[in-house]
């Protein structure tokens, strides 16, 4: 197996479950405290892609929530190779915030691959987000996920789909 | 030649000619070959004097060319480093053993002080061993890591790092940094032309040296020098030459920078602090104390196991020379001496052996069996203990056959004759009294008559005079059975002459027995009253061979004190008592008659030990006149 090292980023506005995202992924926990992050936080998970004989170590950059980038913040993603941007299922203010990051991400750097987690799919009660606005994102993202951090529902399908997005893109190169 | 050809050489004649040499030397290979060689030496001191590119650059064709070279005529390249390979193993194993000798030194000579203590405290605090914590204390600075990063993207290209570096996950600290590094940027440099170059931490020292393409980040324990960071930058710089272009589009592939490693390996320099050459001249007092320890140990384990040898040997020379002991072995076990054998129950014991040989007692400890000794001391020993072991006994051993000199009764010498059978190592038994004691023994025996006299002759014991013939006979018997174990003579005895019994009777007339009080005998008076009857039974038995006959008269005698009428009785009372012991011995009672002697002082309390008395007198009779 070839090990290759990515860099992939979470993106997204404040307090839309970035962190427990990273944290479920990388470490399987939840926690209902939330702790806002300051600047950026950096985890590392190896995924075994067998199809490919690869093993890609995604080496997450956790910035910090923001619905807008500054120097320093748009200064973290450069290099990376693919986007997680997160979205907060109950406020579809989150989604306009989304378009707006990947919009400056875009003006800044290449496109690379991405993938859109609609998040906290566990609150149904309070669900704001239809049907038709997700459906709507396909064309922006190259896959849209429906999650959960507290439950753990599609993290991980959807973190894999990333990583092989991004090793399929260096094999095509 | 038209005129534009010759417009053409009067215009360009020179430029044409230098044009027509220089396609010559380009086109004709030999030509190019000379050129290139006449300059390829200077070209070659050039770029090497300019930069390192030269190395690398021959460093892959040279290296094949040699590996090809040494796989296909490896004997020449064996024979040609030969000279070469013995001196740089020998060079290599002198460097090891001296660096080897040195880190045991300082490892000796730190443990053994307090700093030392201390600093074994701190190490076992920080969880790194010993030697390391030494070695860190010993360091004026250490290389323990080095990342190279990609200055795109964050992602970790290479890392080295010392062995005992602690290691973390090497992609997330180098995605950490390269996120610090972009927030002090940003925050600190609005126009991003500063970099952070340099960060401490406790103990540690962060340097950044920026290359084009990658970040080599050093993690250093203690003070680096300036110069440092030109070596580093020139080996950055050596990176970039050698993988410039994986590293610029470097997206996580390690097999893109194939070997980056071993580069990163030259960053993990270090050098160890200046040792005080008043130290370092002597030997470290603390080894010093340490040999002389180890030296006295050394002396003390000789020395013992010297005396413990000596006290060995002393003991069984001691045990040999004892007599009724026999060792078979003696060793020492756990601090004590083993003797496994024999011993006779009257030999010394091993406490008096040892004490003998000046061995604690408790130091030793016997296995010994129980036997009877044939050795001479122990069987003279044996035979002593029959005799009471009297002071007076003296005993030798001639073969098995006991000579015992000293007083002894006939008693006693029966007793030992009945014990002989069980005495081990002792046949016979043989009494050599002293001169005095051989006559005394002689009288006890025979009770002679006063006309035999009894001497000591040299061995044994003369008997002279004469006696009556039965007597004699009687004495040969007696001594013949009486195993004297001394010569007795007998020859000088002659048999006694009738004519002179008168005198004979004289001699036994007129004799008295004293008596204590009542009709008990003084000491001694009774015994001698038994012998005398003895004598005095064998006189009667002559005369009464001779045809003559002897009228005993008792006289009982008292002193004047107490009831006269009572004195009378008692007076009897003795003469009765003397009659009692003479006819015991075979006197005829017929031949006794009786008196009394009563004092007659007037002071019935005088008392007067001579008067308790029996005398007896004898009379010469003819047989016929008596009867």
């Amino acid at each position: 197996m070839t090990l290759i090292t990515s860099k992939v980023c979470v993106v997204g506005d404040f307090a839309v479950g970035k962190t427990s995202v990273v944290e479920r992924f990388v470490n399987n926990q939840f926690s209902e405290k939330y702790l806002t992050t300051i600047g950026v936080k950096v985890d590392t998970k190896e995924i075994d892609l067998p199809l490919r004989h690869v093993t890609q170590k995604l080496i997450i950059w956790d910035v910090a929530g923001s619905d807008h980038f500054g120097d320093s913040e748009i200064s973290y993603l450069r290099g990376s190779a693919g986007f997680i941007f997160v979205v907060d299922g109950t406020r579809p203010q989150t989604l306009k915030t989304a378009r707006s990051l990947r919009r400056q991400i875009e003006a800044k750097y290449d496109r690379r691959p991405s993938v859109m987690l609609a998040n906290k799919k566990d609150l149904t009660n309070a669900w704001e987000i239809s049907a038709d606005q997700i459906e709507s994102l396909a064309d922006d993202y190259d896959a849209v996920y429906r999650t959960s951090a507290k439950t753990g529902d599609d993290i991980e399908t959807a973190l894999i789909r990333l990583a092989d997005l991004i090793v399929g893109r260096e094999l095509h190169e | 030649m038209n005129d534009l050809d010759k417009l053409k050489e009067l215009l360009f004649g020179a430029e044409k000619q230098a044009l027509e040499s220089i396609t010559r030397r380009v086109e004709h290979r030999e030509v190019r070959t000379a050129d290139v060689a006449d300059i390829l030496p200077e070209a070659i001191h050039r770029s090497h004097k300019k930069s390192a590119e030269l190395v690398e650059s021959l460093r892959p064709p040279v290296g094949e060319c040699m590996q090809q070279e040494f796989h296909h005529d490896p004997q020449t390249y064996s024979d040609a480093l030969y000279p070469v390979i013995g001196p740089a193993i020998r060079k290599s194993i002198m460097h090891a053993l001296r660096n080897f000798s040195q880190q045991i030194n300082e490892a000796v000579e730190q443990s053994l002080t307090f700093r030392g203590l201390r600093w074994r405290i701190q190490a076992s605090r920080a969880g790194v061993p010993l030697g390391e914590f030494l070695l860190q204390k010993n360091l004026l600075y250490r290389v323990e890591q080095a990342y190279l990063i990609s200055r795109e993207n964050g992602l970790l290209v290479g890392h080295a790092h010392h062995e005992a570096a602690k290691i973390k996950d090497s992609d997330a600290v180098s995605a950490m940094f390269t996120a610090i590094q972009d927030f002090v940027q940003e925050s600190f440099s609005p126009d991003r032309t500063g970099r952070l170059e340099s960060a401490d931490m406790g103990e540690f020292t962060l340097w950044a040296v920026h290359g084009p393409h990658a970040l080599l980040v050093c993690v250093i324990r203690g003070v680096p020098p300036r110069a440092l960071r030109s070596e580093l930058s020139a080996i950055l710089e050596r990176i970039h030459f050698r993988y410039g272009d994986s590293i610029r589009s470097y997206s996580g592939d390690t097999s893109t920078v194939p070997d980056v490693a071993s580069e990163l390996d030259k960053c993990l320099q270090f050098e160890a602090r200046q040792q005080d050459d008043q130290v370092k001249r002597g030997v470290p007092t603390p080894l010093l104390v340490l040999l002389l320890l180890a030296g006295a140990a050394l002396v003390y384990f000789v020395a013992t196991r010297w005396l413990q040898s000596q006290e060995l040997a002393r003991l069984m020379t001691e045990l040999e020379q004892t007599a009724g002991v026999y060792v078979a072995d003696g060793y020492r076990d756990d601090g004590k001496i083993v003797l496994s054998g024999m011993r006779d129950p009257l030999a010394p014991t091993i406490a008096e052996i040892a004490a003998a040989a000046g061995v604690p007692s408790d130091a030793v400890e016997a296995r010994l069996r129980p036997f009877q000794s044939l050795e001479p001391e122990i069987v003279i020993q044996r035979v002593r203990k029959l005799f009471g072991e009297s002071d007076k006994i003296e005993i030798e051993l001639v073969g098995s056959r006991a000579i015992v000199s000293g007083p002894s009764t006939i008693e006693l010498q029966k007793r030992v004759r009945d014990s002989l059978p069980l005495i081990a190592g002792v046949d016979a038994i043989e009494y050599r009294l002293p001169a005095v004691d051989r006559v005394a023994r002689i009288r006890e025996l025979l009770g002679p008559p006063s006309t035999i006299a009894v001497t000591a002759v040299p061995d044994g014991v003369a008997l002279m005079g004469s006696a009556p013939l039965s007597w004699i006979e009687s004495a040969v018997t007696r001594t013949a059975n009486a195993e004297l174990g001394f010569y007795v003579d007998l020859n000088a005895l002659v048999a006694a002459d009738p004519g002179t019994l008168q005198d004979r009777l004289a001699e036994f007339s007129g004799v008295a027995f004293r008596f204590s009080s009542g009709t008990t005998f003084a000491e001694g008076a009774e015994s001698l009253l038994n012998d005398y009857a003895v004598r005095l039974r064998s006189l009667i038995d002559e005369t009464g061979n001779a045809g003559s006959d002897i009228r005993i008269t008792l006289t009982g005698s008292t002193d004047s004190s107490g009831d006269p009428a009572v004195n009378a009785t008692l007076a009897k009372q003795r003469a009765a008592a003397a009659a009692g012991i003479l006819t015991t011995v075979g006197i005829d009672p017929a031949s006794i008659v009786y008196a009394e002697n009563i004092s007659d002082d007037d002071d019935e309390s005088h008392a007067d030990p001579d008067r308790r008395r029996v005398t007896i007198e004898l009379e010469l009779m003819d047989s016929a006149t008596t009867r």
